[in-house]
Parts: structure tokens; C-alpha cells; sequence
């Protein structure tokens, strides 16, 4: 609905066709949980799926599923290190939670929602409202850093040295010096969402509130703009050695290469994984098959090579529900997905991981 | 969109001291076998302990989709996401807002964000009017007018304070600004709810069972500033295409004084009527069915806002007329 003088359809029933149950449906196992997935994460030996009735599920490879009531409200938000889980939710406070069930409250908020956290070696930090608060390790007490609109995103470069923090107008990136954390500005108009630095740390991305990624090269602050998409765009992963920074919000993932100078400055993206009509709403990496799992609203998954050479393989039929979450197990044996109607398939891949290596 | 039905949200203004906590904690605890979540903002008055009471702090963030007015409650998408992700279905959601706030974001915010549209649909603005001070409210503040101009239903409380004829002159006053809206009277916010929540009033379908009143377009202001209302009916159809560019460039040069637009339109060579219903410069449009049998095909358009003499809405649309 745009200005001026437009025509959209009222009829919004969509139809149940698209891909029928795969193969890897028929030997994986299949839960209706009732709750909308809200997240999933790779934790220690397990996946931890988070649902929208606070309760949480750790899945491991041959063994029932595991339930701990965590939260209680929705689980919002959820990052993952190692062995240590961190979840917020709209109950106000903040866990840290590790796979046997050991649960621990690092903050509550009362009334306000914990609406994003992120996790890494020794750091974890967590949003509500404009507030950050960040735990380091061996210190008790968190640091709270005050931003100027509510925070959209959290997130850690890989070695732990800055926390990117994503708002109205731009993102904050705090960086730790010797005595204390400062910060820098990357302004762009907008309000920015989920945030991640690349895997070199090189490059910031946030998704944004408009159908648009925006990114920045963090030596000179030049921007980067990524747009097109036909919907906003709610995920993101890093894959390959490239490496890609892959996104959903198309009927495709659209996948940006961050190599050589200027990374994917004046270049066209790849395209993979195509699915007719379908939005994608979340997309997973599978790290050193240069492969990628992209998870479609009508609840189908595929999993596509990065170089695009041949079809992509059905990995979920369309369920009918968005494709919320995904996380593979440690050994990339299993994946959970889990989908807007709180049904999760725990799959294991097997073919499909062999498929994505010899292709 | 495959997935739940869309859950209907209704905005709630007026001024401090109005009524809208009343109103609020009658929706929270009146017996009505319904789940209603209620979005209060922090700076609002006294605080109300549910756990369906989620705080909000009305950020409003301008888009960068070039659409010069064009802005949305970000915290409103936010939450509204959030209460999507719960385990158990709402009947409805109740947004309050404060009283000096715009009312034009939170609506907007509905017809921008694809994923707050997929899943609920804005159902009406209802504004708490307090019959005591609304005469000097409108007078000293742009907000009040606001208000009153983007309100499906004013309530009009605290009656009991009021003698028949300044209750009279209020809502004379009320309809001088927007003569399409409706005036519930009550003393103490006890209007049954179902004449508040649920009432479709953003719907298209809403806009065909429009009254009478759509019809008259008798107006008059005292001056500029003043929020006003223009109607216009035509007997003759319009041609699509004059309509297309007149229409588009109306919005898109005075959206910002055109705080919502309404109307019915027979074009040439269509047998459908087609519909639209606007907020500044966004609006929902659709050919909406055949004209019932044995009706007036009358092309019917409702605008309020200000300075509307100014923008020729009368030459411009007898312009569309088909040759």
C-alpha cells in the first residue's frame, strides 16, 4: 500500500500446494507443540528451540527431546556460545541457561521486554528498551550503555572485542579498549534491526525496517546499500569462505559476497536456492559444504550450493506455517526448524549433508 | 496470508484526564470471556497491573521509502511482533496513546509494515473526549483537533458534569470537525464495549455502509487552521486514468493536511465499485463488487483535514469526470 492510487488483492487465501513431505520429513521426527517457535540456537551437545509460551526444548541426535519451562511469556530472543544459552523474553528478564537445565537470572526488567542478546567467549549482553547491559567475565556487575531509540540488534565480532548495537538512525558499535568501552557512530537513515559484523570483522550489516540490508566498511565507515528485496528481511548468515553474507526477504536467497576490497560494492548478488512464489524468512549456513538451508513462509526448506550449479533439494515440504528458526546439531548430523505454528522437525540430514559435500 | 487471522487493534486517544485508564481497566476487568492485550504508554497515567499490559514509550520513526510525511510507531511494530509469538490467540489488541500524540503514525504504521499488516488489521481510532474541557482543548491545542478529526467514535464523557445544551454545543463542535464520526454520550466511560472494540471501521467494506451524512457537504470555517471536512458526489462516471493522476498528485502534495480521505467511485467502463480509504498519503484501494441493484451510481468522496479550500478538491475531481 503505497501513496497514490494502488489495487490490492483482498483475497489473501493462499493455497495449499508447493512441495509435498520430503524424504527427510519421513525419517525425521515431527512435534506440534502448540507455541509459536520463536528461536533456535546450537548450545554444548544440543539444539535449544525457544517457543512462545516460555518453554524451551533441547534436542540431541537419537535421545527425546528435553523440556524445561524457562521463561514466562514468549521467548524473544535467543544467542548461543559454546556450552552457555542466553534468552530474553517478554516476561522482562534475561537467562543464561546451559544444556543440562542449570538456569540462571542475569537480569529482569519487570515490565519491560529483554528484546535482543547476544553471546560470545566471556561476553554476554542483552537490550530492553534503549538500555545494553554487558557482562563481562570476572566481573560482576554489568556495564549499561543508553542509546537514543529502542535497540534493534545485538552483536559480538568474532573476537569478542566490540558489541554492535543497532537503533534508530544507524548503529553504535562499542569497542573494548583497556580501561573501558568506547563507542562510534555509523549513521544511516532508518531504524536497523538485527546486526552482525562480518566473520573477518571487516564489514557491519543491519537488516532494516524497510526491504533493505545495509552495510558499512568499518575502516572508513563507506557505506553499503543492499536492496530490492520484495519483503523485509528477517535473517541472516554468514556461509562459505567467500564469504557470503546470505539474507532472506526474497523468493530466493540472496546471497552478497564480502571478498576483496570492497565487498559487494557494485556487484549483483548470487541467487540461490529459487522457490517459485515463496518468501524466504530464514536462512542457515552450513559451514564448510559451502552450503545453505533457506526456510520459505509457506514452512518449506532447501538447501541450495552456494555455487548454484544444480537444483536445490527439499529438505521440508511446505507445512503451511513461516519457517521461524533453524539450528543444526554440533555434528551437523541433525537439523531442528521450527515454524510460526510451533511444529518442529528434527531431521536427520544424512543424505542431505552428503548431497551438499559430493555435489 | 495463510497463517491466523488478522487480530484487530484499536487506538485509543484523547486527552490526560479524559477517561482512557477507566476505559482500560474496564477492558481488563470486565467479565467478557475475551483476551484483550492492552498497549499503555509509560508516561500515560496511573499504572495498571496485568500481565496483558505491555509498556510502550510511541518512538516514531520517519521510513526511508520517500514518502515525505510518511511515519510509524516503531515500538508499535515491535510489540505487535512480540504479541504474535504468544502461545495463546488475542481477540483483540487496544493501543493507548497519549494525549498530545499524533494519531497519524500509529495508523500509518498499519498500512507500511507488511508483517504488522499480515497479521493484525487497525480496526478503529476512538477518541475519549471529556465534555467538561473539549471546547477549550480544541482551542488550544492541534492535538485535540487531531484527535477528534482521525476519531470513528468519540466518546463523550463525563456527561453527568454537563447540562443538555453546552453537551449540545460540544458535539456540534465535534461534528463541525468531523461529521462522519460517532458520538457515544456516557458519564463514566460505561459504554458497552462492543460499541468501542471490533467495530471494522478501516475496512473497505465499512466504507460502502457509510450514512447519510457522507452525502452532505455543508461546511463552513472561521479560520485556516481549523480542521474542516469537504464531501463531493458526482452522478456522471469518472475516466480511471484522469482520476489515477489527479488522485496520486493530491496525496502526494497535500497528504500532509489531508488527515483521512474515504470515498466510492464509479469509473467508465468498470462494473465494480472501487473503494479507498486514506490516511495522509496512504491509502488501501480496491475494487470492492458490483454496485447493488437498482442504485445510485454516484461517485462519493469524504475529505478531512485543513486547508482543504486551498487544494480545489471540487474542480479537480469534476476534472475526472469521463468526456
Amino acid at each position: 500500500m503505497q501513496s497514490g492510487v494502488t489495487s490490492t488483492t483482498v483475497d489473501r487465501t493462499a493455497k495449499r500446494i508447493g512441495i509435498s513431505e520430503t524424504e527427510v520429513e519421513r525419517r525425521g521426527f515431527k512435534y506440534e507443540l502448540g507455541a509459536p517457535v520463536t528461536g533456535a540456537a546450537t548450545v554444548g551437545d544440543a539444539v535449544a528451540v525457544g517457543f512462545g509460551d516460555g518453554s524451551l526444548r533441547f534436542f540431541r541426535p537419537g535421545q527425546k527431546p528435553s523440556v524445561q519451562q524457562s521463561h514466562l511469556g514468549v521467548i524473544l530472543c535467543m544467542a548461543a556460545y559454546r556450552d552457555v544459552l542466553v534468552t530474553g523474553g517478554d516476561d522482562g528478564r534475561c537467562l543464561k541457561i546451559t544444556p543440562n537445565g542449570i538456569m540462571q537470572e542475569l537480569a529482569d526488567f519487570d515490565t519491560k521486554w529483554v528484546d535482543c542478546v547476544a553471546a560470545t567467549q566471556g561476553l554476554v549482553a542483552c537490550s530492553s528498551g534503549k538500555n545494553v547491559q554487558l557482562w563481562s567475565a570476572g566481573q560482576s556487575k554489568p556495564l549499561n550503555f543508553v542509546h537514543s531509540s529502542t535497540v534493534g540488534g545485538l552483536s559480538f565480532d568474532a573476537r569478542g572485542q566490540r558489541l554492535a548495537v543497532a537503533h534508530y538512525g544507524g548503529v553504535t558499535v562499542w569497542g573494548r579498549t583497556r580501561r573501558k568501552w568506547k563507542s562510534s557512530t555509523f549513521a544511516w537513515k532508518g531504524f536497523h534491526g538485527a546486526v552482525t559484523f562480518s566473520p573477518d570483522g571487516k564489514y557491519l550489516v543491519s537488516a532494516m525496517q524497510e526491504n533493505a540490508v545495509h552495510g558499512w566498511r568499518i575502516r572508513d565507515k563507506a557505506n553499503l546499500a543492499m536492496s530490492g528485496y520484495p519483503a523485509k528481511v528477517k535473517s541472516f548468515a554468514w556461509a562459505g569462505d567467500t564469504p557470503f553474507l546470505v539474507t532472506s526477504g526474497a523468493d530466493e536467497a540472496i546471497c552478497w559476497p564480502f571478498d576483496g576490497k570492497n565487498g559487494p560494492m557494485e556487484r549483483s548478488p548470487l541467487c540461490i536456492a529459487h522457490n517459485r512464489k515463496q518468501i524466504a524468512t530464514c536462512v542457515l549456513a552450513l559451514q564448510n559444504e559451502d552450503a545453505v538451508f533457506a526456510g520459505f513462509r509457506d514452512g518449506s526448506v532447501l538447501l541450495a550450493k552456494l555455487d548454484g550449479t544444480v537444483d536445490p533439494i527439499a529438505i521440508r515440504g511446505s507445512s503451511g506455517a513461516e519457517v521461524t528458526a533453524m539450528a543444526l546439531s554440533p555434528s551437523k548430523s541433525h537439523l531442528a526448524i521450527g515454524d510460526a505454528k510451533g511444529n518442529v522437525l528434527w531431521a536427520p540430514l544424512g543424505n542431505g549433508v552428503a548431497y551438499a559435500r559430493n555435489v | 496470508m495463510n497463517q491466523t487471522q488478522q487480530v484487530p487493534v484499536t487506538v485509543l486517544t484523547g486527552f490526560l484526564g479524559a477517561g482512557k485508564t477507566t476505559l482500560l481497566n474496564r477492558i481488563l476487568t470486565e467479565q467478557h470471556g475475551r483476551r484483550y492485550a492492552v498497549i499503555v504508554n509509560e508516561f500515560g497515567e496511573e499504572g495498571i497491573d496485568n500481565d496483558l499490559v505491555v509498556d510502550a514509550d510511541e518512538e516514531v520513526f520517519e521510513m526511508n521509502n520517500g514518502c515525505i510525511c510518511c511515519t510509524v510507531r516503531g515500538d508499535l511494530i515491535r510489540i505487535l511482533s512480540g504479541l504474535m509469538k504468544r502461545a495463546d490467540q488475542l481477540d483483540a489488541i487496544i493501543v493507548e496513546t497519549t494525549g498530545l500524540a499524533d494519531p497519524a503514525p500509529v495508523a500509518q504504521t498499519f498500512f507500511v509494515d507488511q508483517d504488522v499488516a499480515d497479521r493484525t488489521k487497525l480496526d478503529a481510532i476512538v477518541t475519549v473526549a471529556d465534555a467538561v474541557h473539549l471546547n477549550s482543548q480544541l482551542g488550544e491545542h492541534h492535538e485535540a483537533e487531531e484527535q477528534v478529526a482521525f476519531a470513528d467514535v468519540v466518546l463523550l464523557n463525563k456527561t453527568d458534569l454537563v447540562d443538555e445544551t453546552g453537551l449540545d454545543g460540544v458535539e456540534k463542535r465535534i461534528k463541525k470537525i468531523n461529521p462522519y464520526t460517532k458520538i457515544i454520550r456516557t458519564a463514566h466511560c460505561d459504554a458497552p464495549l462492543e460499541n468501542i472494540l471490533s467495530l471494522d471501521a478501516f475496512s473497505l467494506e465499512r466504507v460502502l455502509e457509510v450514512e447519510p451524512d457522507f452525502l452532505d457537504s455543508d461546511h463552513d470555517h472561521e479560520h485556516d487552521d481549523d480542521v474542516t471536512s469537504v464531501s463531493i458526489v458526482s452522478e456522471a462516471p469518472l475516466d480511471l486514468e484522469k482520476f489515477e493522476a489527479w488522485f496520486g498528485k493530491l496525496l502526494q502534495t497535500h497528504g500532509q493536511d489531508i488527515l483521512r480521505s474515504k470515498g466510492i467511485i464509479e469509473f467508465l467502463g468498470i462494473d465494480e465499485r472501487y473503494v479507498f480509504q486514506g490516511v495522509h498519503m496512504l491509502m488501501d484501494a480496491s475494487p470492492m463488487g458490483a454496485w447493488p441493484e437498482g442504485a445510485n451510481r454516484n461517485s462519493r468522496m469524504v475529505f478531512i483535514g485543513r486547508n482543504l479550500e486551498s487544494m480545489n478538491l471540487k474542480e479537480g475531481f469534476e476534472g475526472c469526470k469521463a468526456a
